[in-house]
């Protein structure tokens, strides 16, 4: 298979005339994380959602799976994708069974199949399935919520998983917590990743790359050792500012 | 009082049903219509300047004017109930077209946003999460128009319509107090009644803010 998931060609993205975004040319390698690093307007999330054509392109093309997304059906390339947003978008009506179940169903997997998978989804992201099925997003706390959208987004077992600011609105310890787990989740399931966050830490932790938008422009891509080396004046700025202690991290080495 | 409620019982409560019937079938073509045409201003932002500007038109045209209007209409002029229904219908689109579509596009945006991210179809997209999640502000908007509807429903009998305002009409012709009262009494009541009842569903559908 192509080790190429998601390719941007020469990928603008024009609002209202503006350029929000591009021209971007960026690959990024099936199984591995790439963070994309960026401000707030760097057009890290326009990016993001250009993937599961949530926004169109104006210029160029955006490759999944060797396929340029224009010409997939939109439907069937949206449930082939994860999607984890910071508010976790978790409908407020459904039980947490009902919310996980979502895509499995919307796909037609067989009921059998869905329970069972709706269980390890949960386990997964360690919330023990007969305490929590259940029950309703307002009756879960935030890094709860948040474990039961990464299970959503992984129950249809997509070949991709895009995360747009997924642990940002938590308090710093869950955060932390949460860090760690999709750490552990992602030595399970080596989905293909592309996360987008603005903190340099959390980058560093998670990514196998990091993608530096500024401006709607990249300004690079980095592993980890090079973006701690790195002389340019970005991301030294942004190295100053992050908080940079990983101890006991060996994942990276 | 109690006398006239006595010598009277089988009237008050055959006009009593007439006025529940008026109602009940002008709200269900409303509903039939609103709920759907406030669905599609959702999708055809559009449309929703004239139709709501059209709804409100009618809305500021008195109800005894409306039935007026609508008598030398073709088959609606040939029957009163028709005409009453049909006027009371278009006042009762309103706060229904305008609840559907103030409902849905107050769904938050990262439920929205999430579903389509997850491939849901705009169909799936509005049986699952816009409807679901929208149906406590629709139903206040069908609370409004029906309570609205059983007082302005009093006045069909102006066009021999039946209903409560059969007693209204005569106890002012007559300038007879207890006339108007049985006619105004149970109409308040009646009001009152829909108003608790779809309160109390609308609170129960309301969705849990997460």
């Amino acid at each position: 298979m192509d080790q190429t998931a998601i390719a941007f060609r020469g990928v603008t993205y024009r609002a209202q005339g503006r350029v929000l975004l591009g021209p971007l040319d960026l690959e990024v390698r099936r199984g591995e994380t790439l963070v994309l690093l960026g401000r707030s307007g760097s057009g890290k999330t326009t990016a993001l959602k250009l993937i599961n054509r949530l926004l169109e392109e104006s210029e160029g093309t955006v490759l999944v799976d060797g396929r340029p997304t224009r010409e997939w059906d939109v439907i069937s390339l949206r449930r082939h994708i994860g999607y984890v947003i910071q508010e976790t978008g978790l409908f407020p009506h459904y039980t947490v069974e009902k919310n996980v179940a979502l895509v499995p169903r919307l796909l037609g997997r067989p009921e059998t199949e869905i329970q069972e998978r709706v269980a390890g989804m949960l386990r997964l992201v360690d919330l023990e399935p007969q305490e929590f099925r259940g029950r309703y997003p307002h009756q879960l706390s935030g890094g709860q919520r948040q474990r039961v959208g990464v299970a959503r987004a992984l129950a249809g077992d997509p070949e991709i998983l895009l995360m747009d600011e997924t642990f940002g609105a938590l308090d710093p310890l869950s955060r932390a917590e949460l860090q760690q787990q999709f750490m552990e989740i992602q030595k399970q399931v080596r989905k293909t990743t592309v996360l987008v966050t603005h903190d340099v830490g959390e980058a560093l932790l998670l990514a196998n790359r990091i993608a530096l938008l500024e401006g709607g422009k990249l300004l690079g891509i980095y592993s980890r050792a090079e973006f701690l080396n790195s002389s340019d004046r970005t991301v030294a700025a942004y190295r100053a500012c992050g908080n940079l202690q990983f101890p006991g991290d060996d994942r990276h080495a | 009082m109690l006398e006239f409620i006595r010598l009277h019982r089988v009237e008050i409560a055959t006009l009593t049903l007439e006025h529940i019937w008026l109602v009940a079938i002008s709200m269900a073509i409303a509903v039939l219509i609103g709920v759907p045409a406030g669905i599609l201003l959702t999708r055809k932002p559009k449309l929703r300047e004239p139709v709501i500007g059209g709804a409100n038109v009618i809305e500021t045209i008195p109800s005894l004017a409306l039935f007026g209007f609508l008598l030398p209409a073709p088959w609606l002029g040939a029957r009163a109930d028709r005409i009453a229904i049909t006027a009371l219908a278009l006042y009762a689109l309103l706060p229904i077209i305008r609840n559907t579509y103030v409902g849905i596009t107050g769904v938050d945006p990262g439920v929205r946003e999430a579903a389509r991210g997850m491939g849901l179809t705009s169909r799936q997209m509005l049986w699952q999460v816009e409807l679901p999640l929208s149906m406590s502000v629709i139903l206040a908007g069908i609370r409004t128009a029906t309570v609205l509807c059983i007082g302005i429903a009093t006045i069909a009998a102006a066009i021999g319509a039946g209903g409560l305002g059969e007693f209204i009409f005569r106890g002012l012709a007559m300038v007879n107090d207890s006339l108007i009262l049985a006619g105004a009494i149970p109409a308040a009541i009646l009001a009152l009644a829909v108003d608790l009842g779809l309160g109390w569903l609308e609170a129960r559908l309301r969705p849990p803010s997460a």
